[in-house]
């Protein structure tokens, strides 16, 4: 297992390498320097020494070489734009608002979505499993913005006087609830299917039947010999669904106006402050690389047949 | 008393295309220590009639429609779930087919054991863990103590199929039924698993019932075999009468069907040898169910209209058909012709 | 006429009827899709969804030919309207029609879905076909590339590719919503491959030395086709939804011509007063989605009867 999880580590630093890449490359291509834009009247001596310090004049594997460094040593450099500011300033701004958003939402996703699914799952062809799917079905297909106007709108303003929820800001916990409901529901559908999928299938196996032959009760017999095994594709689902959650923070943080790394993203982009649109979509590259790793560890934790397949 | 008799038997599964009766009105019983060899072709209701005892039938589409099953004098099928779970693995266990699917991937083989252990009795983990020791050497398996952490996917197939034996012993059960048991494995190590277990049913004072579609297999180890076609009884005698004086069609062709090893009895074999297929259980032959296939059947007699009774041929030996060998003119022998 | 060697030997293997595996694939194909017909139309969920689908498309083609009203006629006496028989969804702030504008919308989002969703098949045939086909190391290679870029945010690149180009219209969005979304096509595109390459039929062409682009052709792709099928309609709701993302961050088409996205989020201007005009859209979007996802799992069922019966 040890093996396993130092192979993986160290496959992932590549991996990295080349996101970034990717990324550095990418960037490189947008048209405009941010210091040659033609509002701004700037010498041609000043605009020189700006490309120095940034490192502009520099051939791209030089250029390249440095930003990796500074990844490395999380110095993301300073942002084009905002004088005296670092994107490391901005990372550490907004970076936790949009882990606690993400945070909550997962949570809220997987206590929901995952008591849902196994219902409907145990109670397969009833009306108690129509239900469900048709809620999950509908609550993946319902674009975040009009789940997170709606909530708003009802819950905020229509009755905003019995809830008592602020419609928009992120300074208490009243705050939170709306945007971590609106950006937890799509994972939550997500969560639903998956392990009603799963689990009937678990349901269907000779194992279960032997767990069962041997008099283990039967809470015993769902929560660890079902349960396990079905929770093992929910798992893997897990990286893809932190995509899912960023893409979504884009959206809810904007609706919501939360202070958090989507929001600033978008931002960046419109005022072209390219070195924070590349900090930061280097950041969330890596953090999905980051859960991919995990995500990859926990499988082989709960399920010991690839443990072996990869040692 | 018999320590399992089962009454009357019916198990039907109630699907969309209509209503299979997968097992239809069986009757049998079995005495402390005994084996009971069930023979039959896939289809034939042998294996929902060992579900149905145990209470393990999927629900829905599967349901018990009438019939008893007492075990000990307890009706089996009257009992609540929660009573079911305390017979499952302590009073009678069950092992299956397909030990490659049978035992969970995710759980050690320790933990599969003890956990039957601890679920019928209150004893320490420790404890439980020496008992499933013991239990692994019982089943021949090398280096029990060493591989008691090992997953089930690092076991052959027939090493898990021990593993099944040692979980299924783990709680001293009364009636041990083994559904297929060799089925699934290799040639050279059925004959070694059918032989454990005969071994551990004699040191264990258990009774078994031994669920098969080869008469080979229940040859050497059953006393009595019951032949079932189509969710009927068709048979049912001794070991012995059963083997010299089969009555039933349907018997004589299994038996056919054996190639015949000088010397040495019956070995193994398989059913593919008797022409037609297995009835639809959906809609089953108005009568007898074996008459579209039987080679004594005619279009124009009984065997399209009554439904023939199982009846005592002689003493302790049941047949269900109007055409049973001793009855027959000119008698005996259709296939024992030895070039 | 004269062939050349090999075809005659394939060609021969072809006609002998039932007797070379080789002979199976043609012969299971056609009844794979009617067999997959019939399937598909038992399943009622799948066949509603299916209708719906074809109406919104209909509604989307048909509608703005027969409205009355100017999809951008400004008139503000009748600003934010609220359902009525003249306009059957209300109007916007600017008073136009949101009937006739839906419509027009949903020209532009499924135009951007389509192009998008094929584009994005088209790249993963490539990679996948190739990297099924040629197997080996260069599989391997392709494969750990794939796995790195695997669960990558699609938004970030969307939003960096479209400041790449500099200009937001139908093609360039496509390209945008393209480029990080091709993954999993890949993935399934080489799985298929790899299955079918294994098959007898396959491996009979092979012994009787068909060539390499004759196999891909002829026997791998045609069968790749059922999953391609199932694809467009995982792939679409996601496209679709994307779209929706990007036009609602103000990253969308120009206007006056509105996406569904766009369109919400010019409604969501005025959600406090007149929440029709995010509603209207989001439905729509939220309906095409949920019938493609339908759909995708009723061709799934009816296409891959192993999968079926729980």
């Amino acid at each position: 297992m040890t093996t396993f999880i130092i192979r993986r580590l160290f496959w992932t630093i590549p991996v990295i390498l080349l996101v970034i890449l990717l990324t550095f490359t990418m960037m490189r291509q947008i048209q405009g320097n941010p210091f040659r834009k033609s509002e701004r009247a700037v010498p041609e001596a000043v605009q020189r020494n700006l490309e120095r310090k940034f490192n502009l004049d520099k051939p791209w594997y030089l250029q390249y070489a440095y930003y990796v460094k500074g990844v490395a040593t999380y110095d993301l450099g300073p942002s084009l734009v905002l004088r005296g500011r670092t994107v490391n300033d901005i990372v550490e701004e907004h970076f936790p608002v949009s882990i606690e958003l993400g945070l909550y939402a997962f949570l809220f996703a997987l206590i929901t979505g995952v008591p849902l699914g196994m219902i409907a799952a145990l109670r397969h062809n009833t009306a108690l499993d129509y239900g469900a799917m048709f809620f999950s079905n509908v609550g993946h297909a319902v674009p975040s913005f009009l789940v997170a106007t709606l909530l708003i709108y009802f819950f905020a303003l229509q009755w905003g006087d019995v809830t008592g929820l602020p419609t928009s800001g992120w300074s208490s916990w009243e705050h939170k609830i709306l945007p971590s409901i609106a950006l937890g529901l799509g994972p939550m559908a997500l969560f639903a299917r998956l392990v009603r999928g799963t689990m009937l299938e678990t349901l269907q196996q000779d194992y279960v039947r032997t767990a069962r032959a041997k008099g283990l009760h039967y809470r015993r017999v769902v929560g660890l010999h079902v349960l396990r095994n079905s929770l093992i594709p929910v798992v893997t689902a897990a990286g893809p669904l932190l995509g899912f959650i960023i893409t979504g923070s884009f959206i809810i943080e904007l609706i919501f106006n939360v202070p958090g790394i989507g929001q600033y993203f978008v931002t960046a982009v419109n005022a072209r402050d390219y070195s924070v649109v590349m900090g930061l979509t280097v950041l969330l590259s890596v953090i999905v690389i980051g859960a991919n790793l995990v995500v990859d560890i926990l499988y082989g934790i709960l399920d010991p047949r690839t443990r072996d397949a990869r040692t | 008393m018999a320590l399992l008799e089962v009454r009357n038997l019916a198990t039907h599964f109630f699907t969309r295309e209509g209503t299979v009766r997968a097992v239809d009105g069986v009757s049998f019983a079995l005495e402390p220590g005994k084996t009971l060899g069930i023979v039959g072709e896939s289809g034939s209701g042998k294996s929902v009639t060992a579900l149905s005892i145990m209470g393990l039938i999927p629900k829905p589409p599967a349901e018990i429609v009438s019939g008893d099953v007492l075990f000990e004098g307890r009706d089996l099928t009257k009992l609540s779930e929660k009573q079911l779970e305390d017979v499952r693995g302590r009073e009678i266990a069950m092992i299956f087919q397909d030990p490659m699917t049978s035992l969970n991937p995710t759980l050690t083989i320790g933990t599969q054991i003890t956990e039957t252990i601890r679920r019928h009795y209150d004893v320490p983990k420790q404890q439980a863990r020496k008992k499933a020791v013991e239990l692994l050497e019982e089943v021949q398996i090398p280096r029990a103590a060493d591989r008691l952490d090992d997953y089930p996917h690092r076991f052959s197939g027939g090493m898990r199929q021990r593993v099944m034996i040692a979980i299924a012993l783990s709680c001293d059960p009364k009636l041990l039924i083994a559904d297929e048991p060799t089925t699934a494995l290799d040639v050279t190590v059925q004959a070694a698993v059918l032989d454990l277990l005969d071994d551990l049913r004699q040191a264990h004072e258990m009774a078994m019932i031994l669920i098969t579609h080869d008469m080979g297999v229940v040859a050497e180890s059953a006393d009595d075999i019951v032949v079932m076609y189509g969710g009927q009884i068709v048979e049912h005698a001794s070991v012995n009468d059963l083997f010299d004086r089969p009555e039933h069609p349907y018997t004589e062709a299994l038996l056919g069907a054996l190639p015949q090893i000088e010397g040495e009895g019956i070995r193994t074999g398989r059913l593919t040898a008797i022409p037609g297929r297995p009835p639809d259980l959906k809609n089953p032959p108005p009568a007898c169910r074996f008459a579209p296939r039987c080679p004594y059947a005619n279009a124009n007699d009984s065997c399209a209209t009554v439904i023939p009774e199982l009846r005592e041929i002689r003493k302790d030996h049941w047949v269900r058909t109007a055409h049973p060998a001793c009855e027959r003119a000119g008698a005996r022998e259709p296939e024992k012709v030895q070039a | 006429m004269v062939a050349n060697p090999t075809d005659i030997r394939e060609e021969g293997i072809a006609v002998e009827p039932g007797a070379a595996p080789a002979s199976g694939a043609p012969l299971r194909q056609s009844n794979l899709w009617r067999d997959a017909w019939r399937r598909y139309i038992r399943n009622r969920g799948a066949v509603v969804a299916g209708s719906i689908f074809v109406l919104v498309l209909l509604y989307c083609l048909i509608a703005p030919i027969l409205s009355p009203h100017d999809p951008n006629a400004v008139d503000f006496a009748m600003a934010s309207q609220n359902p009525t028989w003249e306009h059957p969804f209300g109007t916007d702030k600017f008073g136009r029609d949101l009937f006739t504008r839906t419509a027009l919308g949903g020209r532009v989002s499924m135009a951007i879905g389509f192009g998008a969703t094929l584009a994005i098949l088209a790249i993963g045939v490539v990679y996948g076909a190739i990297s099924g086909f040629v197997g080996g190391r260069l599989d391997n290679g392709l494969m750990r590339f794939l796995d790195a870029l695997y669960g990558l945010p699609y938004l970030p690149f969307a939003i960096i590719t479209l400041a790449i180009i500099g200009k937001t219209n139908l093609w360039t969005m496509m390209v945008a919503l393209s480029i990080a979304s091709w993954f999993t096509a890949a993935r399934i595109v080489r799985g298929q491959v790899i299955t079918l390459k294994e098959n007898d039929y396959v491996r009979a062409a092979k012994a009787v030395g068909a060539r390499w682009y004759r196999i891909l052709g002829r026997h791998l792709l045609p069968n790749t086709l059922g999953v391609l099928i199932i694809a467009i309609f995982l792939e679409l709701p996601a496209v679709i939804l994307g779209e929706a993302f990007l036009s609602f961050i103000g990253l969308g088409i120009s206007p006056p011509d509105a996406s569904w996205g766009a369109m919400a989020q010019e409604g969501r201007t005025v959600y406090r007063t007149h929440p029709t005009a995010i509603i209207v859209p989001s439905i729509a979007i939220a309906t095409l989605v949920l019938c493609a996802n339908f759909v995708a799992d009723g061709l799934r069922d009816a296409l891959d009867p192993r999968t079926k019966e729980s």
